[in-house]
């Protein structure tokens, strides 16, 4: 039987602002956007780092402010928080990571002038020494910023304490999601990549504490699921899964994502934060040596060598690709890297879909037959 | 570019000039790989100087594209490419150049192929990841010159040029990678002279349009600024302004407007719909108005510090061009134009080609129209592919637009 807890970070990441209603009493919440704001520092100054999803639920405000043409991740986060939840945050940190997300900045601002904001300045270039240098004096002018906002110091401490905090995060999800990999019957996609969406609003230590409950369960368990028979194994690539019934489509056909290229996933739960140095460059050092999947490389061709280097050590049998419509980054990527796929014989399915997408029996139609056309390829008992 | 053109051209008109100096470098660019030259792909905004100084010959893709788009090809180039998989969504200039790849298909004979690209994402996020296809297609090293949004804070702005003059070092080092070459910082210093003064006389012709009525138009402007894009850093360019501006100060000094009886003083925010010019300029003539300026033509109009270190103040003029400032700086400086140019109406355009540009656009209506109390039009269209020019409705639209100016006019007098 699968632990309360599991059910818990279930119900939290889908309906995360009806369930963490009572946050907002102990702490002032700091919402953020993907996918490179360093959470440990809002969560060092004492408040509360929440991530925003978008919503699934209809735009009525943000199609007035952005152009249809801006993809639907920025729209639909804008509309959360204006049109949904515009009470829940007391401040943002926005990283801005390409033009929509620039003016997207710009746009919020606007909107909350009574609100706590920044700017998180990424780099957009990832592969020099001035990227990391620049990540680090980022981190230094937000830990200010924050300061100048609570008024209280952020001390080293503190800092020290949160990264090993969210390490301690990261390598519990890391290892459930190493058992996931093994034991494909023990749970489903859709409910271990919940999991991981909880982490980006809860508290962290509770998540931690309801996730060592999974992760206890998960290896005791784990021997009786770890049948593979019937399942094949998938790698999902792209930003983020939305709507998350996507999920639901691959596990009926008993798909078993073992590895993946997500900002909500894999860039976020890899590589721990090395303590002991300065906490600014510990951050940019993990920022610059986690799985890059970034949208830009100095090596042009790694928007396709890593995922078929992940493809080949992780032993999977087709690639997923979710598209977010309009994301400009997947535009110009994808034609090349379904090139090389094709040319590398690698079953490789593109799934294009929007937050607010309505065609998700069209969806899970290519789905099923993309399934059918591995089952006959593969020769995959079920 | 090597070659001076002889002292009987130096006597030119500004367009005969524009011609010879457009052919010469085209010429030039082609012949470069045989020569033992570098061509080296970069964007319109972009620290081209530190190529010039180094002899690695500057090739725009936009540009290329551009004269594309103005010959009406961006459907047909954006079709050849759509094939390939690309969405009709990216911008017109990549569709148009990518579509170029594929069918080799061009107003102009082509441009030469990349040996080095650089990319400065002051401009847009969209070039980087059209380089980076580039970059894959012709295994040329790939350089992004990362500048992030020039914010008001100053001391973020300091740390902003140390990034930027660090990456910049990085380029050079990457040129002196390419090339095998040292680099010549006194050249550097020559060239950036000359940049700065041929930026000082482009702003000159454009701040022409306050006379009232103005000698130029945008359109002027977007025909003249070719120069000052891919010859930035030489002393042609410097010439080429100079005369230019001596013609364009005659027609001022004869009270010759660009459009007679001059009733109307607009600013058009966005880049051009390339393949409408001639059909937009006639239109808005009938009614006695005129486009004078938009922040796009003022993204070459730099002021180089001769004084400070020459990375120092590339990176300091990079960083804050119109498209990398934040949504109340680009207000301001539309502002300012509105200020100096007496202006009393908007065109703006909701391009589906340029993200980076247009998604400011309704949040600028907004403060403009605050601001000024003057009228403007927003509109939806694509910079270069008429499959998504409503013919009909646009010119419509801005009749009654220029109708309702008419209107305010009578009224007021």
């Amino acid at each position: 039987m699968k632990p309360k807890a599991l059910s818990r970070l279930i119900e939290i990441a889908n309906d995360p602002y009806g369930c963490l209603a009572e946050l907002r009493e102990k702490k002032r919440i700091i919402g953020s956007t993907l996918a490179d704001v360093p959470e440990e520092l809002i969560h060092a100054a004492g408040l509360h780092p929440f991530l925003i999803l978008g919503t699934n639920n209809p735009l009525r405000h943000s199609s007035a402010l952005l152009p249809d043409n801006a993809c639907s991740l920025a729209r639909s986060n804008l509309e959360l928080v204006i049109g949904y939840q515009a009470a829940f945050f007391d401040g943002f940190v926005l990283a801005q990571v390409c033009d929509t997300t620039q003016h997207l900045c710009d746009i919020w601002k606007r909107k909350f002038p009574d609100h706590y904001f920044e700017n998180f300045l990424a780099p957009r270039q990832v592969a020099r020494a001035s990227a990391c240098a620049w990540y680090a004096e980022e981190c230094r002018r937000m830990r200010s910023a924050l300061e100048r906002y609570t008024g209280q110091k952020i001390t080293d401490e503190a800092l020290w304490e949160s990264f090993r905090l969210y390490n301690e995060n990261r390598a519990l999800l890391r290892r459930l999601y190493a058992i996931k990999q093994q034991a494909p019957g023990l749970m489903t996609n859709r409910e271990f990549f919940d999991m991981v969406k909880a982490c980006f609003c809860m508290d962290k230590a509770e998540h931690n504490r309801l996730l060592q409950e999974v992760v206890d369960w998960a290896e005791r368990d784990k021997a009786r699921f770890a049948d593979q028979q019937g399942y094949f194994k998938v790698i999902m690539a792209g930003i983020v899964v939305e709507p998350p019934i996507i999920y639901d489509m691959i596990d009926q056909i008993k798909g078993n994502i073992i590895a993946d290229t997500l900002c909500t996933a894999s860039r976020y739960i890899y590589h721990d934060i090395e303590l002991g140095s300065d906490p600014a460059e510990a951050l940019a050092d993990r920022h610059l040596c986690k799985p890059l999947f970034s949208p830009i490389n100095a090596d042009p061709e790694r928007i396709y060598s890593d995922l078929l280097a992940l493809y080949r050590e992780a032993g999977a049998e087709a690639i997923f690709y979710c598209h977010i419509k309009y994301c400009e980054s997947q535009d110009y990527d994808l034609p090349d890297i379904r090139a090389r796929m094709r040319e590398q014989g690698i079953p490789f399915l593109e799934l294009e879909t929007e937050y607010q997408t309505t065609r998700l029996s069209q969806m899970r139609t290519r789905v099923q037959a993309f399934c059918e056309s591995m089952i006959k390829r593969r020769g995959i008992k079920r | 570019m090597s070659k001076q053109p002889g002292k009987q051209k130096q006597q030119a008109s500004a367009h005969e000039l524009s011609r010879q100096l457009t052919e010469a470098y085209l010429k030039d660019a082609c012949a470069a790989r045989e020569e033992g030259r570098y061509v080296a792909y970069t964007t319109a905004v972009s620290p081209v100087e530190l190529f010039v100084a180094h002899d690695v010959i500057p090739v725009y893709p936009e540009n290329h594209a551009a004269a594309c788009l103005t010959k009406r090809m961006g459907t047909e180039l954006s079709l050849a490419m759509e094939k390939k998989g690309y969405t009709s969504h990216l911008c017109a200039y990549a569709r148009s150049d990518l579509g170029y790849r594929i069918t080799g298909r061009s107003p102009r004979g082509g441009i030469p192929d990349p040996a080095f690209l650089l990319a400065c994402n002051a401009q847009c996020f969209t070039l980087t990841k059209w380089f980076e296809v580039l970059s894959r297609k012709y295994q040329a090293p790939f350089f992004v010159f990362d500048t992030p949004q020039w914010i008001r804070d100053p001391g973020a702005r300091k740390e902003i040029i140390r990034y930027c003059v660090r990456q910049l070092r990085e380029l050079v080092a990457a040129l002196e990678r390419l090339t095998g070459k040292r680099y010549d910082y006194d050249r550097l210093a020559e060239v950036m002279a000359c940049s700065q003064e041929a930026s000082l006389l482009y702003r000159r012709f454009l701040d022409m349009a306050a006379y009232k009525p103005s000698p130029i138009s945008i359109f002027d402007a977007l025909i003249n600024m070719a120069i000052i894009v891919y010859l930035r850093g030489t002393p042609q360019a410097v010439n080429y302004y100079q005369t230019l501006c001596a013609e364009v100060q005659s027609k001022a000094d004869q009270g010759i407007g660009a459009v007679e009886n001059e009733q109307f003083r607009l600013y058009w925010e966005n880049l051009p719909i390339w393949f409408k010019f001639r059909d937009h300029f006639n239109l808005l003539k009938a009614y006695g108005a005129n486009i004078l300026t938009s922040l796009y033509v003022h993204a070459w109009s730099y002021e180089f510090d001769t004084t400070k270190d020459p990375l120092e103040t590339l990176a300091e003029n990079y960083c804050s061009v119109f498209s990398n400032r934040t949504l109340e700086d680009r207000a301001k400086m539309a502002l300012d134009l509105f200020q100096r140019y007496s202006l009393n109406g908007s065109l703006m355009f909701v391009n589906r080609s340029c993200k980076a540009v247009s998604f400011a656009v309704y949040a600028l209506k907004e403060i403009i129209t605050e601001k000024t109390g003057t009228p403007a039009l927003i509109f939806e269209s694509d910079m270069g592919d008429p499959r998504f020019y409503s013919e009909t409705q646009i010119r419509t639209r801005i009749e009654a637009f220029l109708e309702t100016l008419q209107r305010r006019k009578a009224e007021r007098d």
